[in-house]
Order: C-alpha cells, then structure tokens, then sequence
C-alpha cells in the first residue's frame, strides 16, 4: 500500500502461476510482478531457465543464482522448486493452477499439453483462470512446433532485412527483439483479459506469437510493401524523408553523437551551432534538398563533430533546441545523472550477489504504489512458503515430496 | 437475435481521449482500442498528425487521408482536429475529459500546462481520470526538458551501441533497428501502465497520473549487457567478435539465411544434415567458441555449403531436425507466408477512399474477446462535429469554432 496516498499496488491480490523462462515470458511476468501481483515461477532445478546458466556472473565465479541475466528479468518474483520432469509433480502443479488468476508460459506449441497442463486442462482446474502462451511461431499453423531461438527471431520477423546498409549484407538489431517485444504485448493481453474477467467472471486463453508481435512493430515495411509493391531496402541510420539523421563519431574512443533534423527551424537551429554560413547555403535548404544532398551534408557534420566531445557537443546542441544525443553505452547509462536522479535504477539485497544494480521500471503510477519489492529469487527460495502458505500443505505432505524428489 | 453473455470487446465502455503525436501514443492507443476501448484522437486543425505525411502512399501519391503508417496505427479511433493553442480548444478538450477514463498524450513537459493537459486541473473535474504523459526523458530529472526524436532515444537508452559493427567492419557507427521503435516500445509501456492505473481504479474509484519515460523503456530491454556492468565491470558493446557461433547471417541461392547452434546437439546434427563434411571433424571448428574464434575460416566452408539450398530448404530442413535456423525474411516473404496465412495474420482494411489496405493484424489472440477492427483510422476531423455534439456543443458554436479556426 502507498502509505501516502493509501492505495493498493494495482494488481495487489492476483496471483501468477509462471512455468515461462529465458526472456519472452519472464518479461511478461516481471511486468505483473511490478504493476503488485503475486509472481511464481515454477522452475525445475535439473532443466533450469536458460539465463539462470549465462554471464554476468560477479568475480567470474558461475552460479544459478549469481547471473545478473536471471537476476535482472526476475526482480520481484517467488521461485517454487518442482521437478517437472517427474509425473507425480503434477498435482502440485495442478494445485497451483487452481489458486492462480493467471498462468503464463512459453514454451513451443504443444508442450504444456504433453506435460498434462493445457488449457482444457487449466480451465477444468479453475474455470476463470486467464492462460496466455507466449511461443514464437504462435499456438496454430504449419510452423507452430518449429524451434526458436531469440536471436534468430530477429531475421525471421523481417527487421534483418531492413536493417543494415545497401549492398551490405542483412543485420542484427543488438537484442533478441521478439522477446521483449512478445512480454509487453503480453502483459497489454492479459491486462485487457483481466477487465473482461473481472466485468463477466470469463477467464480465457490468449494465444501469442512472438514472430507476429514483433511484425506488428514493422508496418512501415509490410505496408510499403503492400501499397507500393516496394521494399524500403537497408538505409544504416538515414530516415526516408529527414535529414540530418545519423550518428557521428566524435573524438574519444568508440565516441558518438546522433543528431536529427526534422524540419526546417530544426535545420536553422543546427545552422546556428555549426556554421551559419550553412543556413543560406541552397543546397540544404529544404528537407527534400538536404535529403537530396544527404552525403554531403554527413561529411559536414562527420568533420564538424570528428574533433569535439561528444558530451560537450550534445549539451551546446540541446541548449540551442537541437535534437542531439550522445551513443550511450552501460557506464554511461550507469553513472548517469539524470537516470539515478529519478531512482531509475534498483539495488536491492540478494544472498548470493549482494547488492547490485539492475534496470528498473519505465513507468511510473503517481497514485498507487509500483515498485520492485524484492531482488529475484534463488532456485527455490520460495518453494515451503509457497506449498505452506498458497496451496495449504501440511509439513509431513511437503516431506515426503521433498523425500520423493520433487522439490528440485 | 443472438445473446451475449458479456461484452463482446475486453475494453468495451472504456473511453480514451489521446492528444499525441506519431508513434508512440498513437501505438499505445491503438492496443486499447483494437481491444475494444472508445478512443477519441485530437490533432492539430492544420498540421495533423506527423505520421500522416510519413506514408507509404499507395501509388506515391501523397495523401494525408491515407498514409499507410497513419492507417495502421490509428484503427478504430475516431478523429477530431482540435488547437489546444486557445482556450476554447483546451476547453473542448476539459469537457471530452470529464467523461473519459484516460487522457493520454506525449506534449513535451515544458507544454503540459499550456495546452490544458495538467492532470491536476484535469482531475479536479473527474477525479477518476486517468492521464497518461509519454515523454523523452520523463517528467523529472535534469534531462526532462531535452529534445529527442526516435534515432536519439535507441542511441539514449543504450542500444544503438550494441549494434552495428563486427569485425571487419568496427568503423561502422552504432546503428538503429528500422522504422520508429523507441516510439513502438513507448507505446507498449504506456498502454500497460496506463491499463494497469484504469484497473486499479475499478477498485479505488480513483484515477491517477501515469509517467512514461521513453529512454527508460529502452534502458529497460538492453537482455543482459547493462548487467555486465554492475555485476562485472565490463562494458557490452557491438565491437569484435561474437563470443559463440554459428549465430551469423549466410547467404544461399535465393537469399539470406540466418544460422543458429547455440547448443552442441544443435551443432551436431547441423552437420550430420549436411553429409558430415571433412572439415567439420577439425580442431579449429571443436566446440561453439573455437568456432566463434575461427569464425573467418569457418564461415568460408558454410557458404560452400548455404549457397548450395535455397533459404527454404535449409530452413526446413533445419527445422526438420530441432536446429534453430531461420530465415531473413523479406517482406514479401512475409506476406506469403504459409504459416501466418492460416493464421490469418494480415488484416486487409479499407483506407477512406474504400481501397482495400494489408497491414499488420492482431499482435495477440483472446479466444473469448478477440482484437479486431471495427472502424478504419480517421481522416482529419472526420468525426468533429459528432464528437462536439455528443459533448454538448451546439451546430452554431461549432460552426463558429469552425471559423475561429479552433476545430476542423
């Protein structure tokens, strides 16, 4: 509760059962977990998620719960130890479908159902339970069971394609995209959901294809396509119609600066900082013929910037009104004034890595409380308060299944 | 007739007034009202909304009315043109929102008050209302006031870094994804905040200001380079070399191909599938990081190989086997796609001329309220007069405001 306003986190009381991993769904939950629901993640300690496994790990030393990868995607989660790969786990699992608002998971199409956890059987154990599927080619289609992989969700969405450089080949876009892109539109799914089960008391299933969530962020493409019979090709930082728009290297190692000019007070602006000359100079003067004359205009700026410092030059552009902005890279993003200034950033007590910095919340509820309660689990960590206090086992029922082997 | 046992749309009644310009509020308003919310749209009288002039334009024909960006992301919004510059415009816009659940814009922060969108004004007179602010850098902090346009956000919130160079190309600059994507991710934590606050309110009776800081959402998606950071002291960045492979771009006879081993199975029957080659049995090509390390020599003796299939075999072929691979997809490749045919991905929508439009369709599946399209996007005040009426204005002060030039 906001303890200055009075109001409760504004999913306080719903439960998640989460049987997703490595990034996708995880980072559909980490958005419920910080709009106040209760998160579980269901993980199995034998098969455990992906980014449990990957660097950063603190002194180089490897752990599944040393990786700064886990850690950051899983802020303000409860991690329940089950052994899924054994069939008598499944009652518990079942159990906590029944006490759960909400199931997620990611998995390619038909493995919740091979593991006796699909939606006819979800919606048996609790008629409004909301289920959404994450997977990457979506829960229907000739492709459904196809593997994928994050990075190569990139190519197969279409950004490779029309990102890069002509006549260069097709590239990457630096993250697996789809994954994130998947978990936001995720959440936006099951927040709708939650309206209508909350207005009909119907739960439902919500089928989520990665490859179409990210498809849905690239309408300039399909629709040049499809209106043109044109493909926007590869144009490196080049906007089709404005100019400047790049980013240039300044002094300094691995140093630079984007600038982009929209119009033309933008453009007299810019003029005024770099040569006012450049102002009456007809060959910019318009946005068709600063585009026109694209290359000539970036071997202006290129030399202009060569010699300065990044930092320096971005705050004289900005004091001018110019859109300018330095190439930020993590020890920047770290010690930045501005992000640490608005409590950006997150550094809560975790057993193990100690108290680390992690990327927080980009948005923030000025009437009801959204916060990071609680660094991301250990394997397990939660596993007796949470057959103890949700699902109601009594000390001897939770013995013998950690005696069975369950727990893991 | 036929009955329904609750709302058919899972926002249904939800109201939205969005005072936002191109990408960002427009893709958060648009997830809402594909899912059933009333979303009412005010642009400028004059200038319209900047993504009306950006197109694709079928047959290059310019046309405010029908720039493909514009269509796609304002599905099912009606349209008003309304000048928030004078006060009988703000106060059209004080009266839409006494009858609304959220108000959502992206004004700079310096503008807010200005153009009548203070969300305590505004919630003096409904105190139920949420109100959305989309901004650069956030409402607070030194950076607040900083002007940024899409390529500065991907370059501030850190991922421009992480893309673009390689060896043998580590002069290239940092580099962006195509198309306006801090605008795309923006608008996706806008819409879950902003979901999230009306949800909170179904308890609380009470609406809220939300705060979207669009570099923070970028910040927030970095996977796990900004972690190498605090948890190692090292700094991600796009130069050198990839620290596993294959995870590359090949080319084959009809196209590009994206090749993925990330696990040694993976690598394993890669190999077997393509007639287990001499070379793969040599010391350099051992395990996923010599292969990363010897990735010049290797990647000489896979594009003997690649060149040899077309991308679709390969792709299937590799799919065949659980091997990750998939294709660069072009745009047309998307189009006729198989797979997000029977998905029924593409929605085919009329543009205001009546012409049949393919877009991008529903990014996710509800099986009991499915996202769909009731109405095209609007053309430039198509629906003023209505929306004035519906608010109480008469034919007379709208035809006056019409003259005065407030409206259009």
């Amino acid at each position: 509760m906001n303890t200055r306003t009075g109001r409760r986190r504004p999913l306080e009381g719903l439960r998640v059962a989460d049987f997703s991993w490595v990034w996708a769904g995880p980072f559909c939950t980490l958005q419920l977990a910080h709009l106040g629901a209760e998160v579980i993640r269901v993980e199995t300690g034998s098969r455990a998620c992906v980014t449990r496994m990957l660097p950063p790990w603190p002194d180089f030393a490897p752990g599944v719960n040393r990786s700064g990868y886990f850690n950051q995607y899983n802020q303000g989660k409860k991690s329940l130890a089950l052994n899924l790969k054994d069939a008598r786990s499944l009652e518990v699992a079942r159990d906590l479908v029944r006490a759960s608002d909400v199931v997620v998971e990611n998995f390619a199409a038909g493995v919740m159902e091979r593991m006796g956890l699909g939606w006819e059987v979800c919606r048996g154990l609790r008629p409004d339970v909301i289920m959404i599927a994450l997977s990457g080619y979506g829960a229907t289609g000739p492709e459904s069971e196809f593997v994928s992989y994050g990075p190569a969700q990139v190519p197969l969405s279409g950004f490779s394609s029309l990102t890069g450089y002509p006549e260069w080949r097709p590239m990457h876009v630096g993250i697996s995209y789809g994954d994130p892109t998947g978990g936001l539109h995720g959440a936006v799914a099951v927040l709708a959901a939650l309206f209508h089960r909350r207005r009909t008391g119907e739960g439902q299933y919500i089928d989520l294809s990665q490859w179409e969530g990210t498809m849905a962020m690239l309408p300039e493409g399909i629709l040049s396509q499809t209106m043109t019979g044109t493909t926007p090709g590869r144009h490196g930082n080049h906007d089709p119609l404005w100019s400047p728009h790049a980013v240039y290297r300044c002094a300094g190692e691995d140093r630079w600066l984007s600038i982009v000019v929209t119009d033309d007070g933008e453009w007299r602006t810019l003029c005024s900082v770099v040569d006012p000359g450049l102002a009456s100079d007809p060959r910019f003067a318009t946005a068709p013929s600063r585009k026109h004359n694209e290359p000539e205009l970036d071997a202006i700026l290129s030399a202009w910037c060569a010699p300065r410092s990044a930092e320096a030059t971005a705050r004289e552009l900005q004091a001018a009104g110019v859109a300018a902005f330095i190439v930020m890279n993590a020890q920047d993003l770290d010690g930045d004034p501005h992000l640490r200034g608005r409590g950006y950033f997150v550094e809560l007590p975790h057993p193990e890595v100690g108290v680390r910095r992690h990327a927080g919340i980009p948005y923030r509820l000025h009437g009801s409380p959204v916060e990071v309660r609680r660094a991301a689990p250990c394997l397990g960590q939660d596993t007796d308060d949470v057959l103890r206090g949700v699902l109601g086992y009594d000390d001897a029922r939770i013995a013998s299944l950690r005696a069975a082997g369950l727990l893991e | 007739m036929s009955v329904h046992p609750g709302p058919r749309d899972a926002l249904e009644g939800i109201r939205v007034v969005e005072c936002g310009d191109f990408v960002a509020p427009s893709y958060a308003t648009k997830q809402l009202a594909d899912l059933g919310a009333e979303v009412v749209k005010i642009e400028h009288p004059r200038a319209g909304d900047t993504a009306r002039r950006r197109g694709p334009f079928a047959g290059g024909v310019e046309n405010p009315d029908a720039s493909g960006l514009f269509l796609y992301l304002n599905t099912n919004k009606r349209g008003i043109a309304v000048d928030l510059e004078c006060a009988p415009g703000r106060e059209i816009l004080a009266r839409l929102s006494e009858q609304a659940d959220l108000v959502l814009h992206d004004v700079a922060p310096a503008g807010i008050k200005s153009r009548g969108l203070d969300a305590d004004a505004l919630r003096a007179r409904n105190p139920r209302l949420v109100v959305t602010s989309i901004s650069p850098f956030g409402l607070d902090g030194p950076n607040r006031d900083l002007r940024a346009h899409d390529l500065n956000l991907w370059c501030a919130g850190g991922l421009a870094t992480l893309n673009g160079g390689g060896p043998g190309s580590d002069d290239l600059p940092p580099l962006k994804a195509f198309g306006q994507q801090a605008g795309f991710q923006a608008g996706l934590n806008a819409a879950v905040a902003s979901l999230a606050a009306l949800y909170e309110g179904l308890s609380s009776g009470e609406g809220q200001l939300v705060e979207i800081s669009a570099q923070e959402c970028i910040t927030s998606i970095l996977e796990m380079t900004y972690e190498f950071f605090p948890y190692m002291g090292l700094v991600a960045s796009r130069l050198g070399q990839k620290p596993i492979q294959p995870l590359d771009f090949l080319e084959c006879k009809d196209g590009w191909i994206f090749i993925c081993c990330v696990e040694e199975h993976q690598w394993q029957r890669f190999i077997e599938m393509i007639g287990s080659p001499e070379w793969a049995s040599m010391e350099l090509f051992e395990n996923r990081m010599t292969r990363a390390a010897n990735w010049d020599a290797l990647q000489i003796f896979l594009n003997e190989v690649t060149a040899e299939y077309t991308v679709a075999e390969l792709y299937h072929a590799a799919q065949k086997r659980r091997i990750p691979f998939a294709p660069v997809s072009t745009m047309g490749d998307l189009l006729s796609s198989e797979h997000l045919k029977t998905r029924g991905f593409f929605a085919t929508i009329p543009d205001p001329d009546g012409q049949p439009v393919t877009m991008p369709g529903a990014p996710y599946r509800h099986s009991a309220t499915p996202w769909r399209i009731r109405r095209r996007a609007p053309r430039l005040g198509e629906h003023t007069d209505e929306v004035l009426s519906e608010i109480g204005y008469a034919a007379d002060d709208i035809r006056r405001l019409r003259t005065e030039g407030v409206i259009a």
